[in-house]
């Protein structure tokens, strides 16, 4: 582990938030139906049972997007992280959960880990992922099949690694947005949000 | 010998006793001159001797006895080891004996367990060969049922072929009838051909005959509108002509027209040419007008500045003579300019100097100012001072008073103790009371100096205080004198000024409250942005995997549409060519399903068993006309089955195609019982029926008695 048992430094808060998001992202896939639930698996963390996908070209996409993700994460030049959710029929965006991270800059001067117990994060940790959960309930159905896609908002003057590409925002035409819980380790902090496509209520 | 041993020992027994007895009597007598002492322990000494010689006596006897109870017993023993080695040697006799029989049964039950595994073998092996016996004999019943099964199959199958054999036959006949039938009307047919034939010929000849009329009808009507369209043109072309005509006679004016208006054109692009020229002329005279025109405009606006100038000129001569300077050139003028401008320079010098030593002597005021009130201050501190000197004179001149006040008391005490200096009691206690007195004056002294500092501080503190309040004072004195300076000056411009920097107070504030306003929206408005995921272009991008799900997602998509468009192609070019071929599907376009192996299976059978339908039809077809042709031939009659268990049989001798004679079978089916039916035919039949049907209740012999008669009646007629 290269977080001390004392405190965090920037390498483990980073570790902490790629994996926030690996299960993050598995936890969304799986409740809005992306994939067939029998391709899900069920793990431990966090004190509580979530989903796991195990197909193996989704996994492949996620382990290179996260590992990517952690490195800008310990160079602090990532700035958002947005679950797109796309119908294939109509190339509509349906979905966008948005989770902005804020890097305290100066965690990368000095090198003192900081004192925040890893219990404390991982509590805050889990009342997120049960909310995401739990937003489920008020989000419209998703009935048409969909596909999903991982954009990440970093400074404009990022070298693109190879096999990135720029692409638009990706907005929704209409969109009604949920606040949802923040976390922090006290060197990143993670605010997590959930916009989706107003429905016409007929 | 036991006796004699017994013996002896009674006399060794016996001799011993008399020893003994001759013993104690020597130790008696021997011992007596060895004691001195009294009879009494003499006799008691005998006495114990004597016990211990009979007890020494007993002892012998009862051992003599028990060695003779020994001796018998040892013979005894003897005796009965004797008797026992006897028993023992019959017994072992008797062992062996047993032992000897012992073998031999154990033989013998060797010998019958061994003749008894030998017949549980025998047992065994023919219970085996009693199973399989068995077993042969069930086999044997089961093939035996199996061919008792076979054989009814067999005769069923026999029984089976036999009926359709029957059958068969049944419907070789019926087809042989059918054919007769069919040969029959056949022949009739051709008949009717045959007239038709002719009639069609006659037809034909007509036909042709209205032909030939017809195309010289055509032929004519043709001509009859050749003839019409000829003299239409005809008509058409004497019109035309007369046109041309009259046409022709305008020719000449024609011509003289053309002369002139080619002489008219000619003219025209002449003056054309000179139209150009003389535009381009009046473009020239308008721009040299407008020119002239502005340079008019130009000579106006110039005499009007000449005339002021002149008037200026008269003005600037009048001036030098109006002001008595002596100028009558500009040059005057100038210097005279130069010079006021020399005056006014210097005098603004001297107004700087003024104001900046103004500035200086204020500021030297202001200075000094403070200082003055420093130096009013330290003046009246230092009256205070003086008074709290002149004051301390005071004290202390008290004090002097007050010491020499003391001193003369004490003098005046001394002296008068110097007087009284008799007793010497008395001195400790006046002593005493000196020191006391001293003491007391002493602490009275240093209560008064207490007290004095006490006051030269109260009074020092008052000193400041008084100090500081003339100080304030004076500054005070000192802020009025600015301010009335400068109220004297800016006594109106106070209150504007107060009120319009109350004005724009006000104004600032509405503005603050409106770009607070503003900025709240404007957050409100960026938060909502920043939600739905907008960002700013210069500072962040938006990045994605390449091979991300959604486009990979996108390309199944369109690749899906693709192949289902390729395959609607597909389908309706092969609904296209099933149409046009009417069910043939060419090679191209078939559905490529590779056929499993049962479906080729058994579409091989059905093909093979169609063969096969078709090839029994044929031969059924063949079989049933001949031998329908057969009968015919044979019998006479064609027989035809026009309902079920009707037979229409037709005589090859018959007057008319309509004679038949209809028999229907009655009873069962194969029994062959037939019933005449009623026909016009028949009744004319009557004789023979009620002959032959009635009486002799036979159908051949009426059918041949029928044939019999129709031939008879054809050969006859």
């Amino acid at each position: 582990m290269s977080k001390t048992l004392k405190g965090i430094t920037l390498k483990g808060s980073a570790e902490l938030v790629a994996e926030f998001f690996s299960f993050g992202i598995n936890s969304i896939l799986y409740q809005r139906g992306i994939y067939p639930a029998e391709t899900f698996t069920r793990v431990t963390q966090y004190d509580m049972s979530l989903h796991m996908t195990t197909d193996a070209k989704l996994k492949n996409y996620l382990t290179n997007v996260i590992s990517q993700l952690k490195e800008w994460l310990f160079d602090c030049t990532v700035q958002k992280l947005v679950v797109v959710i796309t119908c294939l029929e109509t190339n509509e965006v349906l979905e966008r959960w948005q989770f902005d991270i804020e890097c305290d800059k100066t965690a990368k001067e000095s090198s003192a880990p900081r004192e925040k117990s890893i219990k404390a994060i991982q509590e805050e940790i889990r009342s997120v992922i049960r909310q995401i959960t739990a937003t489920v309930t008020f989000l419209p159905l998703l009935e048409t099949a969909c596909a999903f896609d991982l954009l990440i908002y970093t400074d404009k003057d990022l070298e693109v690694p190879e096999q990135w590409e720029e692409s638009g925002p990706q907005l929704i035409d209409q969109s009604e947005e949920v606040r949802l819980r923040s976390f922090t380790t006290s060197i990143h902090k993670v605010k997590s949000m959930v916009a989706y496509k107003r429905t016409n209520s007929v | 010998m036991d006796d004699m041993e017994d013996d002896t020992t009674i006399f060794s027994t016996l001799k011993s006793f008399k020893s003994l007895i001759s013993c104690p009597e020597r130790s008696l007598l021997e011992t007596e001159p060895a004691y001195g002492r009294s009879d009494l322990q003499k006799l008691y000494t005998k006495r114990v001797e004597l016990e211990e010689a009979a007890e020494r006596v007993r002892s012998h006897t009862s051992l003599l006895q028990l060695t003779q109870e020994k001796q018998q017993m040892e013979l005894s023993h003897k005796r009965a080891r004797i008797e026992l080695e006897k028993e023992a040697h019959s017994s072992s006799r008797d062992l062996q004996r047993e032992i000897d029989r012992n073998r031999e049964l154990l033989l013998k039950i060797r010998r019958l367990e061994e003749r008894e595994e030998k017949a549980n073998q025998a047992l065994n092996e023919q219970m085996e060969n009693n199973k399989t016996l068995k077993r042969n004999l069930e086999e044997l019943n089961k093939k035996a049922n199996e061919k008792d099964s076979k054989l009814a199959e067999a005769d069923q199958m026999i029984s089976e072929l036999k009926d359709e054999t029957r059958r068969l036959s049944q419907q070789i006949q019926i087809q042989e009838s059918k054919f007769s039938t069919q040969n029959l009307e056949i022949q009739a047919l051709q008949e009717q051909l045959d007239v038709q034939r002719k009639k069609f010929q006659d037809v034909t000849q007509r036909y042709q005959n209205l032909q030939s009329s017809h195309c010289s009808s055509t032929e004519s009507e043709l001509k009859m509108k050749e003839l019409e369209r000829r003299l239409t043109l005809q008509e058409q072309d004497s019109v035309i002509v007369k046109n041309m005509k009259s046409e022709v006679a305008r020719l000449p004016e024609l011509e003289r027209e053309i002369k002139r208006l080619r002489e008219e054109n000619s003219f025209l692009r002449e003056t054309k040419e000179n139209n150009s020229l003389l535009k381009e002329e009046t473009e020239g005279l308008r721009r040299k007008l407008e020119r002239m025109e502005k340079v008019m405009e130009e000579k106006l606006k110039v005499e009007l500045e000449k005339e002021k100038l002149e008037h200026e000129l008269q003005a600037w001569e009048n001036i030098g003579q109006s002001t008595g300077l002596n100028i009558r050139k500009p040059e005057d003028l100038s210097r005279e300019v130069i010079q006021i401008q020399q005056r006014e320079l210097n005098l603004k010098q001297q107004n700087y100097t003024l104001n900046s030593s103004i500035r200086s002597v204020e500021k030297a005021q202001a200075e000094i100012l403070p200082e003055i009130a420093q130096l009013r201050a330290k003046a009246q501190e230092e009256q205070k001072k003086r008074e709290n000197q002149d004051s301390l004179v005071r004290r202390l001149q008290k004090r002097v008073l007050l010491l020499t006040k003391e001193r003369d008391g004490m003098r005046a005490i001394l002296e008068s103790y110097d007087s009284e200096l008799a007793t010497s009691e008395y001195s400790p206690q006046l002593m005493l009371r000196a020191k006391e007195a001293e003491e007391m004056l002493q602490k009275v002294q240093t209560h008064n100096t207490e007290m004095e500092t006490q006051l030269s501080k109260a009074q020092e503190e008052a000193g400041t205080f008084k100090l500081q309040a003339q100080m304030v004072t004076a500054e005070l004195e000192a802020l009025k004198e600015q301010q009335v300076s400068n109220a004297e000056k800016n006594t109106l411009a106070t209150a504007e000024e107060v009120s319009s920097l109350r004005q724009k107070i006000e104004e600032l504030e509405a503005e603050r409250q409106q770009l607070e306003e503003q900025n709240n929206i404007l957050e409100m408005r960026l938060e909502r942005h920043n939600l739905q995921g907008d960002y700013d272009p210069v500072k962040t991008k938006v990045i994605h995997f390449q091979m991300n799900p959604t486009s990979i997602a996108k390309q199944q998509r369109t690749e899906e549409v693709e192949q289902l468009k390729v395959e609607c192609q597909r389908l309706r070019e092969r609904l296209r060519k099933i149409e046009a071929s009417g069910g043939m599907t060419t090679d191209d376009t078939t559905i490529i399903i590779p056929p499993s192996q049962e479906i080729l299976d058994l579409r091989k059978q059905m093909e093979s068993a169609e063969l096969k339908n078709q090839r029994l039809k044929e031969v059924f077809q063949k079989k049933i006309q001949e031998f329908r042709t057969a009968c015919y031939v044979l019998t006479g009659y064609q027989i035809d089955i026009t309902v079920e268990n009707q037979y229409r049989l037709t005589s090859v001798y018959a007057e008319h195609m309509e004679d038949s004679l209809l028999f229907k079978s009655s009873g069962p089916v194969g029994s062959g019982s037939m019933q005449l039916l009623e026909t016009d035919f028949s009744r004319t039949l009557t004789g023979l029926v009620d002959l032959h049907l009635f009486h002799q209740k036979s159908i051949p012999v009426f059918l041949s008695a029928v044939t019999i008669e129709l031939f008879s009646r054809q050969t006859v007629t």
